[in-house]
Protein backbone atom coordinates (compact mmCIF):
# COMPACT_ATOMS: atom_id res chain seq x y z
CA UNK A 1 0.00 0.00 0.00
CA UNK A 2 1.10 3.53 -0.91
CA UNK A 3 2.31 5.37 2.40
CA UNK A 4 -0.49 7.93 2.80
CA UNK A 5 1.86 11.13 3.40
CA UNK A 6 3.83 11.49 -0.02
CA UNK A 7 7.75 10.99 0.88
CA UNK A 8 10.11 13.37 -1.62
CA UNK A 9 11.48 11.77 -4.73
CA UNK A 10 13.86 9.18 -4.48
CA UNK A 11 17.15 11.01 -5.03
CA UNK A 12 18.03 11.07 -9.20
CA UNK A 13 14.61 10.12 -9.80
CA UNK A 14 13.80 12.41 -12.72
CA UNK A 15 10.86 15.39 -11.95
CA UNK A 16 8.01 16.21 -13.76
CA UNK A 17 8.42 19.36 -15.87
CA UNK A 18 7.60 22.34 -14.39
CA UNK A 19 3.93 23.23 -15.73
CA UNK A 20 2.77 19.59 -14.00
CA UNK A 21 3.98 20.37 -10.99
CA UNK A 22 2.63 23.83 -10.84
CA UNK A 23 -0.71 22.62 -11.49
CA UNK A 24 -0.64 19.92 -8.97
CA UNK A 25 0.29 22.69 -6.47
CA UNK A 26 -2.20 24.61 -7.19
CA UNK A 27 -4.37 21.70 -7.75
CA UNK A 28 -3.73 20.44 -4.40
CA UNK A 29 -4.14 23.80 -2.38
CA UNK A 30 -7.29 24.63 -4.46
CA UNK A 31 -8.99 21.37 -3.29
CA UNK A 32 -7.74 21.96 0.27
CA UNK A 33 -10.02 25.36 0.19
CA UNK A 34 -12.95 23.49 -1.30
CA UNK A 35 -12.59 20.91 1.37
CA UNK A 36 -13.33 23.48 3.97
CA UNK A 37 -15.43 25.77 2.05
CA UNK A 38 -17.88 22.36 1.87
CA UNK A 39 -17.66 21.70 5.25
CA UNK A 40 -18.20 25.23 5.99
CA UNK A 41 -21.25 25.40 4.06
CA UNK A 42 -22.50 21.79 5.23
CA UNK A 43 -22.50 23.50 8.77
CA UNK A 44 -24.11 26.57 8.25
CA UNK A 45 -26.75 24.01 6.22
CA UNK A 46 -27.07 22.19 8.97
CA UNK A 47 -27.84 25.29 11.85
CA UNK A 48 -30.24 26.79 9.99
CA UNK B 1 -21.87 28.29 45.26
CA UNK B 2 -25.22 28.59 42.39
CA UNK B 3 -24.48 26.38 39.26
CA UNK B 4 -26.52 28.63 37.47
CA UNK B 5 -26.50 29.19 33.62
CA UNK B 6 -23.82 31.80 33.69
CA UNK B 7 -21.59 29.38 35.96
CA UNK B 8 -22.35 26.47 33.65
CA UNK B 9 -21.95 28.64 30.65
CA UNK B 10 -18.25 29.57 31.98
CA UNK B 11 -17.39 26.57 32.91
CA UNK B 12 -17.91 24.64 29.31
CA UNK B 13 -16.23 27.97 27.85
CA UNK B 14 -13.42 26.96 29.83
CA UNK B 15 -12.99 23.45 29.46
CA UNK B 16 -13.92 23.26 25.63
CA UNK B 17 -11.29 26.30 25.20
CA UNK B 18 -8.37 24.87 27.55
CA UNK B 19 -8.76 21.56 25.14
CA UNK B 20 -8.21 23.45 22.26
CA UNK B 21 -5.76 25.84 23.28
CA UNK B 22 -3.23 22.52 23.29
CA UNK B 23 -3.64 21.71 19.72
CA UNK B 24 -2.88 25.20 17.94
CA UNK B 25 -0.17 25.98 20.74
CA UNK B 26 1.71 22.66 19.60
CA UNK B 27 0.59 22.82 16.06
CA UNK B 28 1.90 26.53 15.86
CA UNK B 29 5.37 25.50 16.86
CA UNK B 30 5.35 22.23 15.19
CA UNK B 31 4.72 23.93 12.04
CA UNK B 32 7.72 26.17 12.39
CA UNK B 33 9.70 23.17 13.19
CA UNK B 34 8.70 21.01 10.04
CA UNK B 35 9.89 23.96 8.34
CA UNK B 36 12.94 24.14 9.60
CA UNK B 37 13.57 20.52 9.54
CA UNK B 38 12.41 20.62 5.42
CA UNK B 39 14.85 23.52 4.72
CA UNK B 40 17.73 21.72 6.30
CA UNK B 41 17.11 18.92 4.71
CA UNK B 42 17.24 21.08 1.13
CA UNK B 43 19.76 22.66 2.34
CA UNK B 44 22.01 19.31 2.87
CA UNK B 45 19.94 16.26 1.60
CA UNK B 46 20.85 14.51 4.98
CA UNK B 47 18.67 11.98 5.23
CA UNK B 48 17.75 12.15 9.01
CA UNK B 49 16.19 15.60 8.47
CA UNK B 50 13.52 13.83 6.26
CA UNK B 51 12.92 11.28 8.42
CA UNK B 52 12.41 13.38 10.89
CA UNK B 53 10.28 15.83 8.83
CA UNK B 54 7.85 12.40 7.81
CA UNK B 55 7.78 11.38 11.19
CA UNK B 56 6.31 14.74 12.77
CA UNK B 57 4.70 15.64 10.10
CA UNK B 58 1.75 12.85 11.22
CA UNK B 59 1.55 14.48 13.99
CA UNK B 60 1.05 17.72 12.76
CA UNK B 61 -1.82 16.45 10.49
CA UNK B 62 -3.51 15.04 13.40
CA UNK B 63 -2.86 17.70 16.27
CA UNK B 64 -4.13 20.58 13.18
CA UNK B 65 -7.28 18.21 13.09
CA UNK B 66 -8.37 18.00 16.18
CA UNK B 67 -7.65 21.12 17.10
CA UNK B 68 -9.99 22.39 13.88
CA UNK B 69 -12.47 20.33 15.59
CA UNK B 70 -12.19 21.46 18.93
CA UNK B 71 -11.88 24.86 17.66
CA UNK B 72 -15.44 25.21 15.70
CA UNK B 73 -16.96 24.35 19.45
CA UNK B 74 -15.80 27.45 20.83
CA UNK B 75 -17.01 29.62 17.71
CA UNK B 76 -20.53 27.79 17.93
CA UNK B 77 -20.56 28.27 21.83
CA UNK B 78 -20.58 32.47 21.34
CA UNK B 79 -23.96 32.25 19.51
CA UNK B 80 -25.42 29.15 22.12
CA UNK B 81 -24.20 30.33 25.38
CA UNK B 82 -22.91 33.70 24.99
CA UNK B 83 -25.70 35.83 22.47
CA UNK B 84 -25.78 38.64 24.07
CA UNK B 85 -22.00 38.96 23.78
CA UNK B 86 -22.27 38.36 20.38
CA UNK B 87 -25.21 41.08 19.80
CA UNK B 88 -22.97 43.90 21.69
CA UNK B 89 -19.54 42.94 20.39
CA UNK B 90 -19.76 40.98 17.63
CA UNK B 91 -19.17 44.26 15.19
CA UNK B 92 -16.03 44.55 16.61
CA UNK B 93 -14.27 41.01 17.25
CA UNK B 94 -16.48 39.44 14.55
CA UNK B 95 -14.90 41.09 11.81
CA UNK B 96 -11.08 40.06 13.42
CA UNK B 97 -12.44 36.02 14.11
CA UNK B 98 -13.61 36.24 10.09
CA UNK B 99 -9.96 37.46 9.15
CA UNK B 100 -8.86 34.40 10.98
CA UNK B 101 -10.37 32.14 9.25
CA UNK B 102 -10.32 34.21 5.84
CA UNK B 103 -6.48 34.86 5.90
CA UNK B 104 -5.05 32.20 7.79
CA UNK B 105 -7.01 28.98 8.56
CA UNK B 106 -7.60 29.04 4.56
CA UNK B 107 -4.38 29.17 3.96
CA UNK B 108 -3.06 26.34 6.44
CA UNK B 109 -5.86 24.36 5.17
CA UNK B 110 -5.39 24.96 1.58
CA UNK B 111 -1.96 23.83 1.98
CA UNK B 112 -1.74 21.37 4.07
CA UNK B 113 -2.77 19.13 0.56
CA UNK B 114 -0.05 19.92 -0.98
CA UNK B 115 2.46 19.28 2.48
CA UNK B 116 0.48 15.93 2.91
CA UNK B 117 -0.03 14.13 -0.56
CA UNK B 118 2.82 16.50 -3.07
CA UNK B 119 5.71 16.22 -2.41
CA UNK B 120 6.31 13.59 -5.63
CA UNK B 121 4.03 15.92 -7.45
CA UNK B 122 5.38 18.89 -6.86
CA UNK B 123 9.12 18.49 -5.88
CA UNK B 124 11.01 19.45 -3.13
CA UNK B 125 11.02 23.29 -3.80
CA UNK B 126 7.27 23.86 -4.16
CA UNK B 127 6.65 21.35 -1.21
CA UNK B 128 9.16 23.51 0.74
CA UNK B 129 6.79 26.75 -0.02
CA UNK B 130 3.75 24.75 1.19
CA UNK B 131 5.27 23.96 4.44
CA UNK B 132 6.32 27.61 4.92
CA UNK B 133 3.49 28.68 4.13
CA UNK B 134 1.61 26.47 6.28
CA UNK B 135 3.44 27.98 8.96
CA UNK B 136 3.26 31.30 8.46
CA UNK B 137 -0.29 30.48 8.30
CA UNK B 138 -0.43 29.18 12.29
CA UNK B 139 0.98 32.68 12.77
CA UNK B 140 -1.20 35.06 11.10
CA UNK B 141 -3.84 32.70 12.91
CA UNK B 142 -2.58 33.73 16.31
CA UNK B 143 -1.81 36.96 15.14
CA UNK B 144 -6.09 37.35 14.54
CA UNK B 145 -7.21 35.32 17.95
CA UNK B 146 -4.61 37.14 19.98
CA UNK B 147 -6.01 40.45 18.29
CA UNK B 148 -9.21 39.66 19.29
CA UNK B 149 -8.66 38.59 23.07
CA UNK B 150 -6.36 41.64 23.48
CA UNK B 151 -9.28 44.00 22.56
CA UNK B 152 -11.21 42.07 24.91
CA UNK B 153 -8.49 42.73 27.84
CA UNK B 154 -7.91 46.61 26.80
CA UNK B 155 -10.66 47.58 24.62
CA UNK B 156 -9.80 50.95 21.93
CA UNK B 157 -11.18 52.39 18.60
CA UNK B 158 -14.63 51.35 19.67
CA UNK B 159 -18.01 53.21 20.20
CA UNK B 160 -21.22 52.25 21.53
CA UNK B 161 -24.11 52.65 19.28
CA UNK B 162 -27.75 53.65 20.84
CA UNK B 163 -29.12 50.52 20.51
CA UNK B 164 -26.15 49.28 22.90
CA UNK B 165 -23.80 47.59 20.17
CA UNK B 166 -20.08 48.56 19.76
CA UNK B 167 -18.95 49.71 16.86
CA UNK B 168 -15.62 50.03 15.52
CA UNK B 169 -14.20 53.92 14.87
CA UNK B 170 -10.60 53.11 14.09
CA UNK B 171 -9.96 49.71 13.18
CA UNK B 172 -6.40 49.93 13.58
CA UNK B 173 -6.76 50.84 17.47
CA UNK B 174 -8.93 47.52 17.49
CA UNK B 175 -6.44 45.28 16.10
CA UNK B 176 -3.25 46.50 16.99
CA UNK B 177 -4.79 47.07 21.30
CA UNK B 178 -2.03 48.46 23.55
CA UNK B 179 -1.32 44.83 25.02
CA UNK B 180 -1.47 43.30 22.15
CA UNK B 181 2.27 42.88 20.67
CA UNK B 182 3.55 41.65 24.00
CA UNK B 183 0.42 39.30 24.35
CA UNK B 184 1.31 38.11 20.57
CA UNK B 185 5.15 37.27 21.34
CA UNK B 186 4.28 36.02 24.64
CA UNK B 187 2.16 33.61 23.20
CA UNK B 188 3.91 32.58 19.80
CA UNK B 189 6.72 32.25 22.26
CA UNK B 190 4.81 29.75 24.94
CA UNK B 191 3.63 27.87 21.39
CA UNK B 192 7.32 27.70 20.25
CA UNK B 193 8.14 26.35 24.22
CA UNK B 194 5.64 23.54 23.65
CA UNK B 195 6.87 22.57 20.80
CA UNK B 196 10.16 22.16 21.79
CA UNK B 197 9.56 20.42 24.96
CA UNK B 198 7.26 18.23 23.18
CA UNK B 199 9.41 17.30 20.24
CA UNK B 200 12.52 17.48 23.43
CA UNK B 201 10.45 14.54 25.27
CA UNK B 202 9.81 12.28 22.66
CA UNK B 203 13.44 12.42 21.33
CA UNK B 204 14.41 11.70 24.98
CA UNK B 205 12.32 9.04 25.39
CA UNK B 206 13.58 7.01 21.94
CA UNK B 207 16.59 7.69 22.99
CA UNK B 208 16.46 6.50 26.72
CA UNK B 209 15.41 3.23 24.79
CA UNK B 210 17.87 3.32 21.34
CA UNK B 211 20.71 5.70 22.41
CA UNK B 212 22.31 5.53 19.07
CA UNK B 213 19.02 6.10 17.35
CA UNK B 214 20.55 9.31 14.85
CA UNK B 215 17.32 11.45 14.63
CA UNK B 216 16.06 11.35 17.77
CA UNK B 217 19.84 12.57 19.31
CA UNK B 218 19.59 15.11 16.29
CA UNK B 219 15.96 16.50 17.09
CA UNK B 220 16.67 16.36 21.05
CA UNK B 221 19.85 18.57 20.77
CA UNK B 222 17.61 20.76 18.03
CA UNK B 223 14.75 20.97 20.72
CA UNK B 224 17.12 21.74 23.61
CA UNK B 225 18.34 24.16 22.00
CA UNK B 226 15.33 26.26 21.29
CA UNK B 227 14.14 25.94 24.39
CA UNK B 228 17.74 27.02 26.10
CA UNK B 229 17.25 30.23 23.92
CA UNK B 230 13.30 30.80 24.04
CA UNK B 231 12.72 30.28 27.92
CA UNK B 232 14.86 32.73 29.12
CA UNK B 233 13.39 34.97 26.36
CA UNK B 234 9.90 34.30 27.55
CA UNK B 235 10.61 35.47 31.05
CA UNK B 236 11.44 38.79 29.38
CA UNK B 237 7.87 39.27 27.19
CA UNK B 238 6.14 37.71 30.49
CA UNK B 239 7.64 40.52 32.33
CA UNK B 240 7.27 43.67 30.14
CA UNK B 241 3.31 42.23 29.69
CA UNK B 242 3.06 41.88 33.16
CA UNK B 243 4.00 45.53 33.52
CA UNK B 244 1.46 46.14 30.57
CA UNK B 245 -1.03 44.38 33.52
CA UNK B 246 -0.47 46.79 36.10
CA UNK B 247 -1.17 49.80 34.04
CA UNK B 248 -4.33 48.43 32.36
CA UNK B 249 -5.62 46.11 34.38
CA UNK B 250 -4.43 47.20 38.20
CA UNK B 251 -7.15 44.54 39.89
CA UNK B 252 -6.15 41.55 37.80
CA UNK B 253 -2.52 43.02 39.06
CA UNK B 254 -3.54 42.80 42.48
CA UNK B 255 -4.88 39.32 42.34
CA UNK B 256 -2.37 38.02 40.80
CA UNK B 257 -0.22 38.93 43.61
CA UNK B 258 -2.24 38.82 46.16
CA UNK B 259 -1.89 42.23 47.42
CA UNK B 260 -4.86 43.06 49.41
CA UNK B 261 -3.61 46.77 51.00
CA UNK B 262 -2.56 49.52 48.40
CA UNK B 263 1.08 50.66 49.27
CA UNK B 264 4.61 50.86 48.88
CA UNK B 265 6.77 48.23 48.99
CA UNK B 266 4.33 45.55 48.30
CA UNK B 267 5.90 42.08 49.68
CA UNK B 268 6.41 39.14 47.12
CA UNK B 269 4.42 36.37 48.04
CA UNK B 270 5.91 32.86 46.69
CA UNK B 271 3.00 31.13 48.27
CA UNK B 272 -0.05 31.96 49.91
CA UNK B 273 -4.19 31.48 50.27
CA UNK B 274 -6.37 34.52 49.15
CA UNK B 275 -9.36 34.44 51.37
CA UNK B 276 -11.96 36.68 49.38
CA UNK B 277 -14.13 37.05 51.88
CA UNK B 278 -12.36 37.99 54.76
CA UNK B 279 -10.42 40.60 52.18
CA UNK B 280 -6.36 38.87 53.41
CA UNK B 281 -4.07 35.97 53.14
CA UNK B 282 -4.82 33.37 55.76
CA UNK B 283 -1.12 32.37 55.52
CA UNK B 284 1.32 33.83 53.20
CA UNK B 285 5.08 32.85 52.72
CA UNK B 286 6.88 35.98 51.15
CA UNK B 287 9.63 37.99 50.50
CA UNK B 288 9.48 41.55 52.11
CA UNK B 289 9.74 44.27 49.98
CA UNK B 290 10.40 43.37 46.55
CA UNK B 291 6.43 42.80 45.29
CA UNK B 292 6.75 46.49 44.03
CA UNK B 293 10.04 46.32 42.31
CA UNK B 294 9.42 43.00 40.33
CA UNK B 295 5.69 44.39 39.40
CA UNK B 296 6.66 48.15 38.74
CA UNK B 297 10.47 47.74 38.25
CA UNK B 298 11.09 49.75 41.51
CA UNK B 299 10.08 49.39 45.14
CA UNK B 300 8.97 52.61 45.86
CA UNK B 301 6.59 52.16 43.76
CA UNK B 302 2.75 52.54 45.29
CA UNK B 303 0.68 49.01 44.11
CA UNK B 304 -2.70 48.91 44.42
CA UNK B 305 -4.33 46.47 46.63
CA UNK B 306 -7.78 44.42 46.05
CA UNK B 307 -9.33 47.08 48.78
CA UNK B 308 -8.99 49.84 46.08
CA UNK B 309 -11.83 48.39 43.90
CA UNK B 310 -15.20 47.52 45.10
CA UNK B 311 -16.43 43.92 45.91
CA UNK B 312 -17.73 43.03 42.75
CA UNK B 313 -15.24 44.19 40.43
CA UNK B 314 -12.68 41.87 42.06
CA UNK B 315 -11.57 38.85 39.93
CA UNK B 316 -11.47 35.62 41.93
CA UNK B 317 -7.93 35.68 43.90
CA UNK B 318 -6.44 32.48 44.62
CA UNK B 319 -6.91 30.42 41.19
CA UNK B 320 -4.90 33.58 39.46
CA UNK B 321 -2.84 33.84 42.14
CA UNK B 322 -2.04 29.56 41.90
CA UNK B 323 -2.81 29.82 38.18
CA UNK B 324 0.12 32.10 37.70
CA UNK B 325 2.55 30.52 39.81
CA UNK B 326 1.97 27.36 38.20
CA UNK B 327 3.10 29.32 35.01
CA UNK B 328 6.06 31.24 36.37
CA UNK B 329 7.04 28.07 38.54
CA UNK B 330 7.10 25.68 35.05
CA UNK B 331 8.74 28.74 33.17
CA UNK B 332 11.95 28.37 35.79
CA UNK B 333 11.92 25.06 34.96
CA UNK B 334 12.42 25.33 31.41
CA UNK B 335 14.92 27.64 32.08
CA UNK B 336 17.05 25.21 34.32
CA UNK B 337 16.37 22.55 31.65
CA UNK B 338 17.77 24.63 29.01
CA UNK B 339 20.27 25.90 30.70
CA UNK B 340 21.46 22.18 31.61
CA UNK B 341 21.11 21.17 27.98
CA UNK B 342 22.86 23.97 26.66
CA UNK B 343 25.80 23.10 29.49
CA UNK B 344 25.51 19.63 28.40
CA UNK B 345 25.92 20.51 24.56
CA UNK B 346 28.82 22.53 25.16
CA UNK B 347 30.52 19.82 26.73
CA UNK B 348 29.40 16.98 25.32
CA UNK B 349 31.45 17.95 22.05
CA UNK B 350 32.99 14.49 22.59
CA UNK B 351 30.89 11.37 22.07
CA UNK B 352 29.38 9.90 25.50
CA UNK B 353 28.92 13.68 26.69
CA UNK B 354 26.44 15.09 25.28
CA UNK B 355 22.74 15.50 26.36
CA UNK B 356 21.91 12.24 24.83
CA UNK B 357 24.43 10.27 26.91
CA UNK B 358 23.07 11.68 30.29
CA UNK B 359 20.15 9.62 31.25
CA UNK B 360 18.98 12.25 34.67
CA UNK B 361 18.89 15.07 31.35
CA UNK B 362 16.74 12.57 29.14
CA UNK B 363 14.28 11.71 31.99
CA UNK B 364 13.80 15.42 33.10
CA UNK B 365 13.17 16.26 29.62
CA UNK B 366 10.60 13.35 29.35
CA UNK B 367 9.22 14.96 32.45
CA UNK B 368 8.96 18.00 31.34
CA UNK B 369 7.62 17.27 28.08
CA UNK B 370 3.84 18.52 29.15
CA UNK B 371 4.80 21.30 30.67
CA UNK B 372 4.38 23.55 28.14
CA UNK B 373 0.60 22.72 27.32
CA UNK B 374 0.37 23.11 31.68
CA UNK B 375 1.63 26.66 31.18
CA UNK B 376 -0.44 27.54 27.84
CA UNK B 377 -3.81 26.40 30.48
CA UNK B 378 -2.15 28.28 33.47
CA UNK B 379 -1.49 31.14 31.62
CA UNK B 380 -4.70 31.54 29.85
CA UNK B 381 -6.62 31.02 33.72
CA UNK B 382 -4.53 34.18 34.83
CA UNK B 383 -5.42 36.22 31.48
CA UNK B 384 -9.26 35.30 31.62
CA UNK B 385 -9.91 34.81 34.81
CA UNK B 386 -8.02 37.37 35.71
CA UNK B 387 -9.84 39.44 33.71
CA UNK B 388 -13.72 38.87 35.64
CA UNK B 389 -16.30 40.33 36.56
CA UNK B 390 -15.52 41.35 33.04
CA UNK B 391 -15.71 39.72 29.59
CA UNK B 392 -14.60 42.93 27.52
CA UNK B 393 -12.67 44.85 30.09
CA UNK B 394 -14.27 48.02 31.37
CA UNK B 395 -17.51 47.59 29.20
CA UNK B 396 -19.27 44.46 29.45
CA UNK B 397 -20.07 42.28 32.25
CA UNK B 398 -19.38 38.56 32.01
CA UNK B 399 -22.94 38.50 33.91
CA UNK B 400 -24.61 40.26 31.31
CA UNK B 401 -23.43 38.40 28.19
CA UNK B 402 -24.72 35.05 28.64
CA UNK B 403 -27.40 33.53 26.34
CA UNK B 404 -31.10 33.44 28.04
CA UNK B 405 -31.39 30.00 28.20
CA UNK B 406 -31.84 27.62 31.33
CA UNK B 407 -29.64 26.02 33.56
CA UNK B 408 -30.65 22.69 32.59
CA UNK B 409 -29.96 23.16 28.73
CA UNK B 410 -26.52 24.18 29.55
CA UNK B 411 -26.16 21.43 32.31
CA UNK B 412 -26.90 18.88 29.53
CA UNK B 413 -24.87 20.48 26.73
CA UNK B 414 -21.75 20.65 29.40
CA UNK B 415 -22.14 16.60 29.82
CA UNK B 416 -22.38 16.03 26.70
CA UNK B 417 -19.43 17.57 26.05
CA UNK B 418 -17.37 15.75 28.88
CA UNK B 419 -18.28 12.57 27.80
CA UNK B 420 -17.83 13.35 24.16
CA UNK B 421 -14.10 15.39 24.42
CA UNK B 422 -13.34 12.48 26.87
CA UNK B 423 -13.93 9.68 24.12
CA UNK B 424 -12.57 11.99 21.13
CA UNK B 425 -9.42 13.37 22.29
CA UNK B 426 -8.49 10.61 24.79
CA UNK B 427 -8.43 7.92 21.23
CA UNK B 428 -6.54 11.10 19.68
CA UNK B 429 -4.59 11.92 22.10
CA UNK B 430 -3.45 7.84 22.99
CA UNK B 431 -2.95 7.75 19.49
CA UNK B 432 -0.32 10.60 18.59
CA UNK B 433 1.56 9.41 22.00
CA UNK B 434 1.67 5.90 20.52
CA UNK B 435 3.34 7.27 17.31
CA UNK B 436 5.29 9.15 19.19
CA UNK B 437 6.45 6.38 21.64
CA UNK B 438 7.20 4.30 18.39
CA UNK B 439 9.66 6.86 16.94
CA UNK B 440 10.56 8.03 13.93
CA UNK B 441 11.98 5.13 12.41
CA UNK B 442 9.70 2.28 10.84
CA UNK B 443 9.80 -0.94 13.31
CA UNK B 444 13.10 -2.67 12.81
CA UNK B 445 14.41 0.17 10.66
CA UNK B 446 18.24 -0.04 10.52
CA UNK B 447 19.37 3.59 11.34
CA UNK B 448 19.87 5.96 8.75
CA UNK B 449 22.59 7.36 9.94
CA UNK B 450 25.71 5.30 11.50
CA UNK B 451 27.23 6.83 14.96
CA UNK B 452 29.90 9.18 14.40
CA UNK B 453 33.45 6.87 15.89
CA UNK B 454 36.16 8.48 18.36
CA UNK B 455 39.21 8.64 16.70
CA UNK B 456 42.10 6.20 18.15
CA UNK B 457 43.15 7.13 21.84
CA UNK B 458 46.93 8.76 21.82
CA UNK B 459 46.01 10.69 18.65
CA UNK B 460 46.12 14.51 19.34
CA UNK B 461 42.17 15.01 18.69
CA UNK B 462 41.47 11.30 20.02
CA UNK B 463 38.16 13.03 21.80
CA UNK B 464 36.86 14.63 18.91
CA UNK B 465 34.76 12.99 16.18
CA UNK B 466 36.08 11.16 13.17
CA UNK B 467 34.20 12.76 10.13
CA UNK B 468 36.50 10.15 7.71
CA UNK B 469 35.15 6.95 9.67
CA UNK B 470 31.36 8.69 10.05
CA UNK B 471 31.72 8.73 5.93
CA UNK B 472 33.39 4.72 6.04
CA UNK B 473 30.55 3.70 8.33
CA UNK B 474 27.58 5.16 6.02
CA UNK B 475 29.70 4.12 2.45
CA UNK B 476 29.18 0.24 4.06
Amino acid sequence: MPAIIEPPPEPGATQPPLWKRLAWFFGLAAAGTLATAAVAYALKALLK
Amino acid sequence: MDLDALLLSRLQFAFTIAFHIIFPSFTIGLASFLAVLEGLWLATRREAFKTLYLFWVKIFALSFGMGVVSGVVMSYQLGTNWSVFSTIVSPVIGPLLAFEVLTAFFLEASFLGVMLFGWRKVGPRLHFTATVTVAVGTLISAFWIISANSWMQHPAGFGRMPDGTLRALDWMSVIFSPTFPERFAHMVLAAYLTTALVVGAASAWRLLRQPQETESRLALRMAVGMFAIVAPLQLVVGDLSGKEVLQVQPAKLAAIEAFWETRTEQPFHIAAWPDRAAEKNQWEISIPKIGSWITAGESAAEIKGLKAFAPEDRPPVALVFWAFRVMVGLGLAMIALGAWGAWLILRGRRPGRGPEAVRPFLWACVAMGPAGFVAVIAGWIVAEVGRQPYVVYGVLRTADAVSPVGAGSVSASLLAFLVVYAVVFSVGALYILRLIAAGPLPPGAADTEPPIKPRPPGYALGAAPDPAAHEEEARR
